[in-house]
């Protein structure tokens, strides 16, 4: 019996809450040498409110993982071959109306109750009583509405993820009318109990889903065109919120200017708003900083934790920047070559390395102390994940490899509470199986 | 720079551009030997020939010849055709009506089918409607217009007997008046179905085969810059805000793969010009391209002088208006860098 | 070299390594193409006319005294396909299809070669001085190209080939006169491009001629979409010298496939299909080849490919 801390059969008493965890996730890439094991068995779990940290080099697949939970796999065909991303969605906390009380932990939100047993617990949600998703499994149509609703992403290069030919108005506004029409029919003053053509237009044209026709008559019909307009008028005020809480000036300008019109940073703020803009329970930061100057990039960060800490979301900030996760994240997964090999909280993680290839990471960081030119380096690079056989993935580049390590995969077991490492050096007896599912 | 102030600049340079042309055109003419000899017969005198040259400033050097012909062209008067035994200005509008109405029935399926196919394979990249669409794009490029146009008469006109050849079924034709000499339109104005169906009738085969290779042309833009979008982090992006795939393709992929695509676009109106020429001499199409293939044939100048300039104006007037789309569709685009 | 000095050595060797890389990059670029099925169905085709052009006097009786001009046969008038001495059948003036579809291989061969070969001379050289020179000389050859350029090819090649008088060499002319302008364009544009690279600094820097640093950095740098252009240009030239010869600027009676379609046109209200079926497949085919492998040369050789398999 692993005595690992991501292990959730104990159910109810796992705390604090998690709303997300990922059991044994593995996405392979074909490609004409074979398949690619880009994630190949990767746990962890993601708490109530926090922002964790997943860290590794490039193409150890943490951008992968990330993008599994929007079920969004790059183009040359990503195959999900196995695992599960448990997700539960939140409501606002029905005690305090979202303003944060003893109920709901200050947070202003709590896990929906779960449909099939009512907050009762039955094995559909894993006995917590929370509604209880696997991402990998819901259906397209179910998988639409949380995209950009309960779980959104903050993309590397707002340069490249905001379309040039639209502007940010018509880019931000999408958002809303996908997750928010009824409301915005609310704010336009359209009575949700009206039948009719007028009003099925208007529904229509709300939710994206118009004909040619309810363009047409939205166009030149003035009665509709009037009541069409003032929905417009409430997308336009939502769109100018979302802008405005991230500190964008003169938002309603903004709005009418495409992408190209604005800076690095600026374009990053309008993906915030973007991101942020129907209360996400779930962001999935993905470098966000990295295609941005120095000089903003702290501001950027800031940005995104207070709007965090006041929605009391939790976030996964993927990077390779150790100094900024240091700096925000909670806790901090480190992943090498597709695996977890080593997770806990910051300060453990950061103070107390025990996986050779994170204690090799930070000492590749420079610090005050590090004499000039003295650079450390982890030798050679990051394995072919091509059919890779059962053994440590760093053990070609481990200085302290042993017989153990090329015999069978190491498995994530706990060291200290709440710090676990996937490594024979500190579980010698560790059971040599397959990392559990 | 504005749009307007391009579109200015660029109106401005049509015409120099056009000089440029005629005169490339003209110095051509006249190194091939004075036109003299459509206003001959053999039955003149060297005297008479001498009269008719200074008649029509023959005798003068060529820059003057030049002067006399640009100021002939500004004032309507393009020559005489030797091979329609008329001036040049009275034969063109009806051949011009005939060429349109098969160059935009061919356009409009071009594009119309050339879209369509281009996205539907270029959203199925890889599987078996997409390796269809190439074979017929690449096939369609490689086609002798000319040919296809002969095959398809050999089947459906020689052997099956369903489609006819020519514009129009004489009676028919003369049963309504021609006053825009589109048939079709003339058809719908007369409000004669007979008139009507005849006209459409005889489009069928040449449309088809002007049309073709456009849809290849327009069909290979459209799935190769539609596969470039769908790889572009902002069709991701819309994904994750939760957009239906209809919505993605629709309003993110196919709206920017359009940009690209409307050059070829432009380009295939210089395409549909060229092909007139094959295909109205093979379905016996009685417009500009068959006049000026007899034309060719029979060294009439001034009819080939006016067809490559009525071809520069179309071909420029159609890349400015490609410009001004290309500019509205694509808000980035700085014109005249 | 038997004794080298000190400086000499690293240099040769890195030339040597230099060697060796670009021979492995030219395996591993025909494995590239050799790896797609369609570039590959292309070279097949290409090698096969080809090999018709090259052996046309074997496969069959060279006609005397002009084998480009078709033999007649009077004896046999309009014989469908499968007749004996003419498997693919004869015209209405008693021509042999088959003699026209074998030797038009090689009136085809001689107009591609002849044009590509002239217009990308003519092209290169332009471009060349356009864009290495620049300013003035740059600014008047380019409004040069503008004018050639707004007249559509085909219409362009069409009328200079009917002022000059209708005649195989003359359609070979007017499309030299017609094709070198697209050559000099892309090349232009590629020269100002590849001029932008920091090796073409560093050449500089080192103080090298600008004759030199255009043969050897340059040019080959730049060649790449022209080899493409010139590649797909073999075919495309087929395709418009033969519509041409359609149209009617051959001298009627020689072996060439357009003025083969244009003659068979007459004979099919009468049921006589082959005598225009016959050579304009092998325009097409002609044409298809080379489509094939210039396809298949630019996605080996377009940078960009790699990422997107």
């Amino acid at each position: 019996m692993s005595i690992s801390k991501t292990d959730t059969t104990g159910a109810q008493t796992v705390a604090p809450a998690t709303i997300a965890s990922v059991r044994g996730l593995k996405v392979h890439f074909r490609s004409k040498a074979g398949r690619v094991h880009a994630v190949d068995g990767v746990d962890f779990d993601v708490r109530d409110g926090e922002t964790l940290g997943l860290v590794g080099e490039t193409g150890c697949g943490k951008s992968v993982t990330g993008r599994a939970f929007l079920r969004l796999l790059p183009v040359p065909p990503g195959i999900l071959a196995g695992g599960s991303v448990m997700f539960r969605p939140q409501t606002s906390c029905g005690g305090c109306g979202g303003e944060g009380c003893a109920q709901c932990g200050g947070s202003g939100r709590r896990p929906t109750p779960c449909p099939t047993c009512r907050g009762q617990g039955c094995p559909d949600c894993q006995g917590t009583g929370a509604e209880t998703l696997d991402l990998l499994k819901v259906s397209d149509k179910q998988m639409r509405g949380i995209r950009g609703d309960r779980i959104a992403m903050i993309f590397q290069d707002p340069g490249k993820a905001l379309n040039p030919t639209l502007t940010i108005g018509e880019q931000l506004g999408e958002v809303f009318l996908q997750h928010r029409s009824v409301d915005l029919l609310e704010e336009a003053g359209i009575d949700s109990g009206e039948s009719g053509f007028q009003a099925g237009a208007l529904r229509r044209l709300a939710g994206q889903r118009d004909r040619r026709t309810d363009r047409m008559a939205a166009a030149l019909w003035p009665p509709l065109r009037r009541r069409a307009q003032s929905v417009r008028q409430a997308l336009d005020n939502r769109i100018a919120a979302a802008l405005g809480e991230t500190q964008i000036p003169n938002p309603r300008n903004i709005m009418r200017s495409y992408p190209h019109e604005l800076s690095g940073g600026m374009r990053q703020r309008v993906m915030i708003a973007q991101a942020l803009a129907c209360d996400p329970d779930l962001i999935i930061a993905d470098e966000p900083t990295t295609a941005l100057d120095v000089t903003v990039q702290a501001r950027i960060l800031d940005l995104i934790g207070q709007l965090q800490a006041k929605r009391g979301s939790s976030v996964i900030y993927i990077s390779h920047d150790l100094s900024v996760v240091r700096r925000i994240c909670d806790r901090v997964a480190v992943m090498y070559a597709g695996r977890v090999v080593e997770i806990g909280e910051t300060d453990q993680i950061f103070n107390d390395p025990r996986h050779p290839y994170t204690k090799g990471l930070l000492a590749a960081v420079p610090t005050t102390r590090t004499p000039r030119g003295k650079l450390a380096a982890i030798p050679g690079s990051v394995p072919e994940l091509v059919d890779p056989k059962p053994s440590c993935r760093f053990a070609d580049r481990c200085a302290q490899v042993h017989a153990a390590c090329t015999a069978s995969d190491p498995i994530l077991s706990a060291v200290n509470p709440g710090h676990d490492v996937a490594c024979f050096l500190e579980h010698p007896t560790s059971p040599k199986t397959e990392a559990a599912e | 720079m504005q749009l307007r102030d391009y579109i200015i600049r660029r109106l401005i340079a049509l015409p120099i551009l056009l000089l440029g042309v005629s005169i490339i055109v003209f110095s051509l003419t006249r190194i091939a030997g004075s036109p003299v000899g459509v206003y001959l017969s053999h039955e003149m005198s060297p005297e008479e020939v001498l009269q008719i040259e200074q008649r029509y400033n023959l005798d003068k050097p060529l820059p003057v010849q030049y002067a006399y012909w640009l100021r002939g062209v500004t004032q309507g008067d393009f020559g005489w055709s030797g091979v329609a035994s008329a001036p040049v200005a009275e034969v063109f509008p009806a051949k011009f009506a005939a060429t349109m109405e098969l160059s935009v029935a061919a356009a409009v399926v071009a594009v119309a089918l050339g879209l369509w196919l281009g996205t539907y394979a270029g959203v199925r990249r890889n599987k078996m409607p997409d390796h269809i669409t190439r074979i017929v794009a690449v096939s369609g490029a490689s086609l002798p217009l000319f040919w296809f146009g002969i095959v398809l008469l050999i089947v459906f006109w020689a052997n099956l007997g369903w489609f006819p050849v020519g514009r129009s079924t004489n009676d028919i034709w003369e049963s309504i008046a021609h006053p825009t000499g589109f048939y079709t339109l003339d058809a719908i104005l007369a409000g004669s179905w007979t008139a009507l169906m005849d006209a459409l009738w005889h489009l069928v085969l040449p449309s088809i085969t002007l049309g073709f290779g456009a849809v290849a042309i327009i069909a290979r833009m459209m799935r190769s810059s539609l596969i470039e979008e769908l790889q572009q982090d902002y069709v991701d992006a819309a994904r994750a805000k939760g957009l239906p795939e209809r919505l993605v393709l629709k309003r993110h992929a196919r709206r920017n793969a359009l940009v690209p695509t409307v050059t070829v676009i432009g380009l295939t109106i210089a395409f549909l010009m060229q092909g007139a020429i094959a295909a109205e001499i093979i379905f016996r199409w009685p417009g500009l391209g068959r006049w000026m293939a007899s034309a060719v044939v029979r060294g009439d100048q001034a009819t080939i002088m006016t067809y490559v300039l009525f071809t520069s104006v179309l071909f420029l007037v159609a890349n400015l208006v490609v410009d001004i789309i290309y500019a509205k569709l694509d808000p980035r685009v700085r014109l005249g860098d | 070299m038997a004794n080298t000095n000190i400086e000499g050595a690293p240099i040769r060797r890195r030339q040597d390594s230099a060697l060796r890389v670009r021979l492995r990059r030219g395996g591993e670029l025909l494995g590239l193409i050799l790896s797609n099925p369609t570039t590959v169905f292309g070279l097949i085709l290409i090698f096969g006319m080809l090999g018709m052009a090259l052996f046309a006097p074997w496969l069959t009786q060279a006609n005397t005294p002009d084998p480009y001009q078709m033999p007649r046969d009077w004896g046999a008038l309009r014989m469908p396909p499968g007749t004996p001495g003419h498997p693919l059948g004869t015209t209405n003036t008693g021509g042999d299809v088959l003699y026209g579809v074998i030797w038009g291989s090689r009136t085809s061969l001689q107009l591609s070669i002849v044009v590509v070969g002239v217009t990308v001379v003519i092209g290169t050289a332009i471009g060349s001085i356009a864009g290495m020179v620049g300013g003035k000389v740059d600014e008047i050859l380019m409004r040069i190209v503008d004018v050639f350029l707004s007249i559509p090819e085909l219409i362009f090649a069409l009328a200079i080939a009917a002022i000059l008088g209708p005649s195989f060499t003359n359609i070979i002319l007017s499309l030299c006169l017609v094709f070198w302008v697209k050559y000099a364009r892309i090349m232009r544009a590629q020269i100002i491009l590849v001029k932008q690279n920091d090796y073409v600094d560093a050449a500089r820097v080192i103080g090298d001629s600008r004759l030199n640093i255009y043969f050897r950095d340059i040019l080959p740098n730049a060649a790449t979409p022209l080899v493409v252009q010139a590649t797909l240009d073999m075919g495309a030239i087929v395709l418009i010298g033969a519509t041409l010869s359609f149209i009617g600027l051959s001298e009627s009676g020689i072996a060439e496939w357009g003025v083969l379609v244009s003659e068979g046109q007459a004979g099919i209200a009468s049921g006589r299909w082959w005598a225009s079926t016959f050579p304009g497949l092998m325009i097409f085919l002609w044409a298809l080849a080379f489509n094939l492998l210039g396809d298949g040369l630019r996605d080996a050789l377009d940078p960009r490919t790699e990422s997107r398999r």
